[in-house]
């Protein structure tokens, strides 16, 4: 690259691939209880909190104590408030589990609000995730462009996180999860297979089914576009590692710090939009103002991509990997 | 700022477009010189390097004269930053007064979420209080408490006291009748989130409030005042429209409005300049109900988008591409991206409306100015064009585009003096004309509604005018004109009459003559009301319909 298009391509939008430090977060709701403190140490699958999956309002009088105070504990359950001289609990019977999926310390933990933990490991972030938290290994299943049907899948992949490519739709969802597979990892996800498959959650937990741990991670967003390959690298690189996915925010974590990951080239640029999306190439610098379909003015730049032809795209439709 | 420098460089760090722009002392008048929109996470320094290179490349001398060459990377920046909307979690009394507070934070720059004792348990009020994402919390009651909230809301202090105890960083706000439960917070200076008390909320349909809501001289309502304070801090875009707007209507001397579409939220201002030695006082709404591309799009936004919509897309698809607006806003413009980006703009700025509504007998304002990185990937004519769509005002106003985002970082100068200074430098650098727009109301349907004159020039041209269409006159920029309205039938136009002499500004989009129906009518069937809303784009935007 020349001076010029060095510094030009610091006007393109930054698609970070790995991350470290990032906190994640557990709601809690009250009733549910912390296991952990602030400054704690965790390890993966390390349980941190129960959730009441029954909880339910009670009015009580409290004898006073060094607990008898709004989140304290006492045997009937966790107090809201004092009102009259009686306190209002929130307590039941029927307890699930939550597990740290990854390493790290605990920043915050508060009684009916949240756990919070900064993680020791990497991350990559995603811009939705559906279901986990969830942990498993990975395994690449589909490449950049490849779109796994239900079909495609099989009882060996159970407790994997699986890479599936461009697409997925809601009866593989539902077909990976009944299967045992712990999670997905996917470029686009449409909004109907998004409904469906959430819909589906949400029939099992009315009925106050344990479902298996599960998460589905949306990388990009909601059109079908192949995985970026600078993220296929990594993941790639991280084949058959144990991974965890969280909903808070959207992140596949790895713990992968013996590893040399795979760095992108510093001109690789990829389209996000139009009809070109998902194609990759070579940033070759800013062209000015160009009129595009629609009547309108944009600044733009030319990009080689890999068939070799040079294409002027608006700048606002490239993103650069670091 | 002091006004030393020869030059500085406004930048409003939008959450979907950086905007970046050079001011230049030239004659002893601040002036715009060049400007640059790049897509959010552009890095500054690098777009501030373009914009010198490119100013140089067309005026050495000028470039020489205010120091680009030297002094580019020390030069004086006055910054604003767009943040993602603060989530407030209100409670109340009733449903009545838990109504209104949710109307008030809505247009005060808060994602709101509500309860009130009437439905909902202290279990769930609590958890809705205790939510990681909450960043502050209101609870209010009518002053004094009505009948129905009396007897609850001793209680309610008690479970938001315990709450607030629980989260001590976040800042709780006690307004009207629940100003009684102050007690139950103790010793509120040990917390380091505030304990603020606050009027009740203004309800909506009263008479005093209405008579308030139309005199401009009135001060705006003193708890959104305070949600806007407590949402926003000084160095947000959004916050300082109120300033700057008010900043304009002063230095032009000319009622203004200002309609801001934003990624994460909108914002209507209006001003009427100071009069008789008194200052104006803006009002400012700021809705993040009403940003371009909702985080989660339901159904509403999605019919909503869709019955602006120029192309036909089932909802799934819809809901697809309204999904890919939000995450990465800048992609995807041209072609059939500009066509959802007018749709999701129409479908804001009718959501903005609803939330910020005119108050009753608001006169039009002279200057209609818009805001917004959505404009930036939509030709500037048909920018009039979807505001006018929503917009459904009977007169006349002019129209205008702040092309380069300074309004947000010239309504964060400080200092009322130089603020109002530098707009006046800069109003007609930082104003691009879209054109003069003229609404009649009350038109009969027929073959003819009358004729229109315009007088420009020494010359006159005639126009017949045609109820239910939309009469385009080409006024360039900078022209002006006198347009004569003769109607065969008494309109409204301001005042009711059918003779109107009216003075019409130029611009990109020329003078727009809107003679369909206020409010606008569009067919049921989607296919025909594409077909009308293209055929209406038509006239203003060549291409389009590529």
């Amino acid at each position: 690259m020349t001076t010029t298009a060095e510094d030009e391509i610091r006007l393109v939008a930054v698609h970070r691939l790995v991350e470290s430090g990032v906190e994640i977060a557990f709601p809690l709701a009250p009733g549910d209880r912390p296991l952990v403190e602030v400054g704690e140490s965790v390890t993966a699958g390390a349980p941190i909190a129960e959730q009441l999956r029954n909880g339910a309002l009670q009015d009580q009088p409290v004898p006073a104590g060094p607990d008898t105070r709004p989140g304290g504990r006492v045997q009937a359950g966790e107090l809201l408030f004092e009102w009259r001289g009686r306190w209002r609990t929130v307590g039941g019977d029927v307890w699930e589990s939550i597990e740290s999926p990854v390493a790290g310390t605990v920043r915050e933990a508060t009684p009916g609000s949240g756990i919070v933990i900064t993680t020791a490991g990497q991350a990559i972030r995603g811009i939705v995730a559906l279901g986990g938290p969830t942990r498993g290994r990975l395994h690449v299943a589909a490449g950049a462009d490849g779109e796994l049907r239900a079909g495609g899948l099989d009882v060996g992949l159970a407790g994997t996180i699986l890479v599936v490519g461009s697409r997925i739709d809601a009866e593989t969802l539902t077909r990976a999860r009944a299967m045992g597979i712990r999670g997905i990892v996917v470029a686009g996800l449409a909004s109907k297979a998004r409904r469906d498959y959430l819909a589906s959650e949400a029939r099992q937990r009315a009925a106050l089914h344990r479902l298996p741990p599960f998460a589905v991670l949306v990388l990009d967003g909601a059109m079908r576009r192949p995985l970026a390959s600078p993220l296929l690298d990594v993941l790639a690189a991280l084949e058959g590692r144990e991974v965890a996915i969280v909903g808070d925010p959207p992140a596949l974590l790895f713990d992968a710090w013996d590893l040399e990951l795979p760095a992108p080239a510093r001109d690789l640029v990829r389209i996000r939009g139009g009809d070109l999306i998902g194609r990759e190439g070579r940033w070759l610098g800013l062209v000015g103002q160009r009129r595009f379909p629609g009547g309108i003015h944009l600044e733009a730049a030319s990009v080689r991509l890999r068939d070799g032809s040079v294409v002027a795209v608006s700048l606002g439709d490239v993103e650069r990997f670091v | 700022m002091t006004t030393d420098p020869r030059a500085f460089l406004a930048i409003d760090h939008g959450t979907a477009t950086t905007s970046v722009a050079l001011i230049g002392l030239v004659a002893g008048a601040w002036r715009l010189i060049g400007s640059l929109a790049l897509p959010a996470g552009a890095e500054i320094d690098s777009a501030v390097h373009l914009l010198r290179r490119r100013v140089t490349a067309v005026d050495r001398d000028l470039a020489h004269g205010i120091g680009l060459a030297t002094e580019i990377d020390s030069m004086p920046r006055l910054e604003v930053r767009s943040r993602r909307p603060r989530r407030l979690a209100i409670v109340a009394g009733s449903e009545r007064t838990l109504s209104t507070l949710l109307g008030v934070a809505a247009r005060s720059g808060w994602r709101a979420t509500g309860a009130s004792v009437e439905t909902t348990d202290p279990l769930a009020m609590t958890g809705m209080l205790l939510d990681r994402d909450v960043d502050a919390i209101l609870t209010g009651a009518s002053d004094p408490p009505a009948p129905e909230e009396r007897g609850a809301i001793r209680e309610l202090a008690a479970l938001v006291a315990a709450a607030a105890a629980r989260r001590p960083e976040i800042p709780v706000v006690l307004a009207g009748g629940m100003a009684e439960g102050l007690a139950e917070f103790g010793l509120s200076t040990e917390r380091p989130g505030e304990i603020v008390l606050a009027p009740a909320a203004r309800q909506p349909g009263r008479h005093r409030a209405a008579a308030a809501d139309a005199d401009p001289s009135a001060p705006s309502d003193p708890l959104a005042d305070l949600l806007l304070e407590l949402a926003l801090p000084d160095d947000d875009p959004r916050r300082a429209m109120g300033a700057a707007v008010q900043a304009l209507a002063d230095a032009l001397d000319r009622r203004v409005e200002l309609i801001g579409l934003g990624h994460d939220a909108s914002v209507r201002a209006s001003a009427s300049p100071a009069a008789g030695g008194v200052e104006g006082t803006p009002r400012l709404a700021v809705v993040p109900g009403a940003s371009v591309a909702p985080e989660e799009p339901d159904d509403a936004v999605i019919d909503a988008v869709s019955g602006w919509s120029t192309l036909p897309s089932d909802r799934h698809r819809l809901r697809d591409r309204m999904r890919e607006l939000r995450i990465a806003p800048s992609a995807d413009a041209p072609g059939e991206g500009t066509a959802l980006r007018m749709a999701a703009a129409r479908a804001a700025l009718h959501r903005l409306i609803a939330a910020a509504p005119d108050p009753p007998g608001t006169p039009s304002p002279d200057l209609v100015v818009t805001a917004g990185g959505v404009w930036s990937a939509i030709p500037a004519p048909a920018v009039a064009l979807a505001l006018v769509d929503i917009l459904r005002r009977p007169g006349a106003s002019q129209f205008a585009l702040d092309h380069a985002r300074l309004l947000g970082p010239l309504g964060a100068i400080p200092d009322p003096h130089e603020r109002l200074a530098v707009m006046g430098d800069l109003a007609d650098d930082l104003l691009a004309p879209l054109g003069s727009v003229v609404m009649p109301a009350g038109l009969h349907a027929g073959r003819s509604a009358g004729n229109l004159l315009i007088h420009a020039d020494g010359a006159t041209s005639e126009l017949d005018l045609v109820p239910g269409g939309l009469e385009l006159v080409d006024l360039p920029p900078g022209a002006t004109a006198v347009a004569e309205f003769r109607f065969r039938d008494t309109v409204r136009l301001g005042a009711r009459g059918r003779h109107f002499a009216i003075d019409v500004a130029g611009g990109l989009g020329g003078l727009l003559v809107d003679l369909r129906d206020v409010p606008l009518r569009l067919p049921d069937r989607a296919d025909r009301r594409r077909d009308l809303l293209s055929a209406w784009q038509r006239a203003l935007w060549a291409g389009g319909d590529a």
